[in-house]
């Protein structure tokens, strides 16, 4: 099972290559969707990674801001969820 | 927030036109400066659907130009209301317009537009059955929530027993790209008969449609004019009373028709009723502070900031639509 580091540090991954953004500028508390970093198809686009990466579905009822707003939301998501 | 610098208190009367007949004749002077002096061309062309925004746009239109001038076309698809003919047939009649109908199913089915959709919703809902189940897509997040919106596909069995999931990405874009060749074909049969009239598209959106970028880019997005995409919807009903559009029409609920199961607006893409809407928006856009506008609204100030920051991502997410090539 992966430990929280290497879920963060997949995630962090994940978004800097699929936002071109600078990885300095993805921190564990970035509000990623805040600040524009991705939007609405962003977010469809992210649980389908959490999805095949994770073996991890989302639910309708699990689509609010406490589980995806920073890394550090998702990974406590994920770890819920493992 | 004001006109002359001065603070307006925010109401829920706030938009209503004090002087709905200066409003119209203010539009209706633009249209014929823009239509024969801008564009040089010799009447209108206006889609009408049966619904609020192109019946007042057509109404607009007869006005500026005399409905000898304008013409009318009707474009409905297999999947389209049954009312929406009944209904735009009697507006035209109303304002003595010209009307074509343009079936537009074979072009589309040409296009794929329907295979193609039907194959990605059955790859989520996988007993989907197209010639006897309905289908929509749909936002279910409160607009309150502070998350982006994403969509689910809802299919309505014979039976009324409801399948919804949420919808993948791949299968979201198909579902989307696939049903937006309806817009593009009724924009491309306007032109049509604008090009062969030497006539203009007077285009429908409203100021939500094209600032929140519920529109389909080079379909209904598509035209030379848009003379109420600065109008709140209120404010288009408002206009729809004062010009004497049909009754029927300003009692129907504004639908996407476009899926084949009923679907509302604020289901498809608004998450909240347009009364509401309209107010917070104009809110947000003036800087009002969400507390003053939460006092009026009944809500919470919080709520109001939520829903401030789903208009500003809408409003930023959908720039791509309102751009013009970059070149």
């Amino acid at each position: 099972m992966l430990i929280g580091i290497e879920l963060e540090d997949k995630i962090r991954d994940y978004i800097v290559k699929s936002t071109f953004e600078d990885v300095k500028n993805i921190t564990n508390e970035t509000l990623i969707f805040e600040e524009g970093v991705l939007d609405s198809m962003g977010l469809l686009f992210l649980i389908e990674f959490l999805n095949e990466e994770f073996n991890v579905t989302t639910n309708d009822d699990e689509l609010v801001v406490e589980n995806f707003k920073s890394i550090n939301n998702i990974v406590a998501f994920l770890k819920a969820k493992l | 927030m004001s006109t002359s610098g001065k603070h307006v208190p925010f109401s829920k009367n706030i938009l209503h036109f004090e002087n709905v007949e200066k409003v119209c004749n203010e539009i209706i002077v633009n249209l014929k400066r823009d239509v024969g002096r801008t564009l040089q061309r010799r009447g209108a062309v206006v889609g009408i659907s049966g619904g609020i925004d192109s019946s007042v746009v057509m109404a607009l239109s007869a006005k500026a130009f005399g409905p000898e001038k304008v013409t009318g076309i009707m474009l409905p698809e297999k999947d389209s209301s049954d009312d929406s003919l009944f209904l735009a047939e009697k507006l035209a009649k109303k304002f003595g317009v010209s009307t074509k109908v343009e079936e537009i199913t074979k072009a589309l089915d040409g296009f794929g537009c329907y295979q193609r959709r039907d194959e990605a919703i059955a790859k989520v809902i996988v007993d989907f059955d197209p010639e006897v189940d309905k289908a929509k897509i749909e936002i279910k997040q409160n607009i309150t929530e502070n998350l982006p919106a994403v969509f689910s596909i809802t299919v309505i069995k014979p039976s009324g027993e409801i399948r919804s999931k949420l919808l993948p990405a791949k299968e979201y874009l198909q579902i989307v790209a696939a049903t937006n060749f309806k817009q593009r074909c009724r924009m491309s049969m306007l032109y049509y008969y604008a090009e062969s009239l030497h006539y203009a598209v007077i285009g429908t959106p409203n100021k939500h449609e094209v600032e929140q970028g519920f529109f389909v880019k080079y379909g209904d997005g598509g035209a030379d004019i848009m003379p109420i995409g600065h109008l709140y919807k209120t404010q288009v009903y408002q206009l729809a009373s004062y010009l004497g559009v049909p009754q029927e029409i300003i009692d129907r609920t504004p639908t996407t028709d476009t899926y084949t199961a009923e679907q509302t607006q604020e289901d498809f893409f608004y998450q909240m009723p347009f009364e509401s809407m309209d107010l917070i928006w104009y809110g947000w856009e003036n800087n009002y502070d969400a507390k003053e506008v939460a006092a009026v609204m009944g809500k919470s100030s919080t709520e109001i900031e939520n829903i401030y920051k789903n208009f500003e991502r809408k409003r930023k997410t959908t720039e791509y639509l309102r751009m013009k090539p970059i070149f």
